[in-house]
Parts: structure tokens; C-alpha cells; sequence
């Protein structure tokens, strides 16, 4: 994978004021294709990039009179390195994180999904799920203390029976609309800072060895 | 021909997979040893596991053998020829408690699998969008009480600065 083809996915359009971007993380078989599945019933037209290993559901809503357009970025496989590509995070708005509450690997396994968040967007809301209540609705008398320890939203949810998936996504997109409101994406400008800076290093190091640690010193 | 298999394991010198059969037509139970070749520790157990029950001499006898079986035992192959003991193996096969088994490891092939096993349950809860009682933004409260009682997964120490 090369951020050389990111244009493909034409990530500019996100600077518009009505179109925003809204990922989801966490383990394998969390049930997030299935959360997906279930807020947008039958009226969405799912996009396979199979290069980089996601796909794209696009959804369109009125909030207040006005049209929103939501790229929803889901995982097709590549969670299992259990890092995602930065073109992954790039830009997005919103993050909704699940775990399976059946399989406590998958919450212990939010901190590191937290952490590579925040490495690529230290701003952005982050919604934490908890999906398969259904199997076992005891679970919701219990307090899971991650959300809380973040600062984060949190909410009981089950993909099967349909409780409360659409308030989730409902409120990313609120969220993700009023961050893209109050925020400069200064982030974003940090990024490509690094990348260039990157590429450039790349090429000082291949033919002055010996130099090298100078010139990143007075970098 | 028709075959019944009645167990099949692993051998690892030379490396082979060991089926115990019964032929109906005979009624004579036999033991047929299949060797795995161009397999190596580096190999795909889901690819040789599959490449061996669609074998063209061998796949008529496997027919009763699960495609799951035979990636496992495929993997305890595959470990032997990593250097692990049969123990060690074995430990590593048998996720001890499901809830902390990691299917990101898994192949896509063993993923599918659990996750089919999931939708058992899955599709028991389901509510369709023509169930009478179908609600399509169904909201629920869980009130956070006082006595909200902590998740026993948060008492453990491996929170790693969190
Ligand atoms: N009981 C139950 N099972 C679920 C629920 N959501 C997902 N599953 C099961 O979990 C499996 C994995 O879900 P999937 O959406 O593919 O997970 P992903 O890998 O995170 O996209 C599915 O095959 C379902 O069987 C849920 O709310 N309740
Ligand atoms: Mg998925």
C-alpha cells in the first residue's frame, strides 16, 4: 500500500462544509460490518477498495435543513494487523470504536486501537460500543471503565436486536459535524509537514551516509 | 466406493495425515497414510489443507474429513517442523477460554468459519425489518445506577498506561 494513490479516494472533498468522514475500529468479528449493515438497512451502496482493504458506505441525511454527506470507512480485513493504513485516519471526523462484550480480548485490545487513534487524530470524538448485548444482557448492569477513564462516550448496543445502532451513528455524525465546525484540521497540516519532510530526509540519507545524523540535528 | 472416515490424524516422520476408514461397501475398516508433500514451516495451512481435500487420488476418502480438521492438523505439522513439542502445539490450538481467543490471527478461511458459528446466534436475535415489532432507531437506556457493579475485565493490570 503507497500514499501515492490516495488521490483515488479524492480526500479533498472532505474540506466541504455538508460531506464528512466517520471510521470504525476494533478486533475482528466485533460486529462492525454488522452495526454498519444494520444502521443503513438497505439503502446504502457499499464501495469494496480492495487495496486498501476497506470499505466505503456512503449515506446521505438532512440535519437541520441541510444535506450531509457521510463517508463511513469500514475495515475489510486489514484490523487483523491490528493497525490500520494512515490513509485509514486521514481526515476522518468521527471514530466509532467496538468491542464484543462476549470476548474480553476485544476490550483489552481498545487502548492500542485508542492509541494509534489519537497518533493520527489527537481531536477527533471517539464513540466507544459495546455490541452483542443481545447475547447477554446482564452485562449491561456492568460498567466497562475505559470510556470513562477516556473521557468518552459510551453505549450499549446489539447489531442483532437493534438496540440503540442508529442513536450511535446518529451521534457520530452530529459529533463528527460539529468538530469539522470547530476545528482548523491544524492536524492535517502537521501531517503533511512530516511527510514531506520524510521524503526528503529519504533522499539526503541514500547518498551521504556519514552526514546523515548531522543534518537531522540542525533539522 | 463408498468410505466413512472414522478418525484421521498426524504423522510427523515423514510428515503425513493418518486416516482410519471404513469401507461400507466391504465393511472392512482400513488405515490409509497420506503424505503431505512441498509443505513446510512457512507454508499456508488453509491452502495445503484444502489443495489436500480436493486431491485427486485422496479427496474420495477425506470426503467425511472437515476442511477445519484438516487445517489443524496441518498446523500441528506445521509446529512440529517449527520445533515445538506436540504439548506445546496442542496448548496453542486449544484457546482455553474463548474469550480472550484472538481471531485476528486467524486466516481468512478460520475467521469465516467463527464467524459463522457466530451468526447462529446472531441470526436467533435478529429482529427483520418485517417483524411486526421491528423498530428501526429502537433506543434503549441503561441507566448508570450507583450500583453499577465494575466489569471484572478492568481489574486486571494490563491496562498498559490507560
Ligand atoms: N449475537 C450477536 N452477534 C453479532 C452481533 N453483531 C455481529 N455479530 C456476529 O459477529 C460476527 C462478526 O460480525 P462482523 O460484522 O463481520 O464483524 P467485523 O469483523 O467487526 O466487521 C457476525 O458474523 C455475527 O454473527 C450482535 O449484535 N449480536
Ligand atoms: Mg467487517
Amino acid at each position: 500500500m503507497d500514499s501515492g494513490g490516495i488521490s483515488d479516494l479524492d480526500l479533498d472533498k472532505y474540506d466541504a462544509d455538508e460531506q464528512v468522514k466517520i471510521i470504525c475500529l476494533g478486533d475482528s468479528a466485533v460486529g462492525k460490518s454488522k452495526l454498519m449493515e444494520r444502521f443503513l438497512m438497505d439503502g446504502y451502496r457499499p464501495q469494496q477498495l480492495s487495496t486498501y482493504a476497506l470499505t466505503l458506505y456512503k449515506y446521505t441525511t438532512t440535519i437541520n435543513g441541510q444535506t450531509v454527506l457521510v463517508d463511513f470507512w469500514d475495515t475489510a480485513g486489514q484490523e487483523r494487523f491490528r493497525s490500520m493504513h494512515p490513509s485509514y485516519y486521514h481526515k476522518a471526523h468521527a471514530c466509532v470504536m467496538v468491542f464484543d462484550v462476549q470476548r474480553k480480548i476485544t476490550y483489552k485490545n481498545l487502548p492500542n486501537w485508542y492509541k494509534e487513534l489519537r497518533e493520527y487524530r489527537p481531536e477527533i470524538p471517539c464513540l466507544v460500543v459495546a455490541n452483542k448485548i443481545d447475547a447477554d444482557i446482564k452485562v449491561t448492569q456492568k460498567s466497562f471503565n475505559f470510556a470513562k477513564k477516556q473521557g468518552l462516550p459510551f453505549y450499549f448496543v446489539s447489531a442483532a436486536d437493534g438496540t440503540n445502532v442508529v442513536k450511535v451513528f446518529k451521534d457520530a455524525i452530529q459529533m463528527a459535524l460539529s468538530y469539522k465546525k470547530n476545528s482548523s484540521d491544524f492536524m492535517d497540516e502537521v501531517m503533511r509537514e512530516l511527510e514531506n519532510f520524510e521524503l526528503e530526509s529519504k533522499e539526503e540519507s541514500s547518498d551521504k551516509e556519514e552526514t546523515q545524523e548531522g543534518k537531522l540535528d540542525s533539522a | 466406493m463408498s468410505i466413512v472416515a472414522k478418525r484421521c490424524g498426524v504423522r510427523f516422520i515423514p510428515p503425513s495425515i493418518i486416516l482410519i476408514y471404513e469401507n461400507k461397501n466391504t465393511s472392512k475398516t482400513r488405515k490409509r497414510v497420506i503424505p503431505v508433500r512441498n509443505f513446510s514451516q512457512y507454508s499456508d495451512c488453509s491452502r495445503a489443507a484444502e489443495r489436500l481435500k480436493h486431491h485427486v487420488r485422496h479427496s474420495v476418502y477425506l470426503e467425511s474429513v472437515s476442511l477445519a480438521q484438516l487445517e489443524r492438523l496441518h498446523l500441528i505439522l506445521r509446529d512440529h517442523l517449527k520445533g515445538l513439542s506436540l504439548e506445546e502445539s496442542l496448548a496453542a490450538r486449544r484457546a482455553s477460554d474463548p474469550s480472550d481467543e484472538d481471531l485476528n490471527k486467524l486466516s481468512d478461511e478460520e475467521l469465516n468459519r467463527r464467524k459463522a458459528q457466530m451468526d447462529q446466534l446472531f441470526e436467533r436475535n435478529r429482529k427483520h425489518k418485517d417483524d411486526p415489532d421491528f423498530v428501526y432507531d429502537l433506543e434503549v437506556e441503561f441507566p448508570e445506577n450507583s450500583v453499577r457493579e465494575t466489569c471484572s475485565w478492568d481489574e486486571e493490570p494490563s491496562d498498559e498506561g490507560f
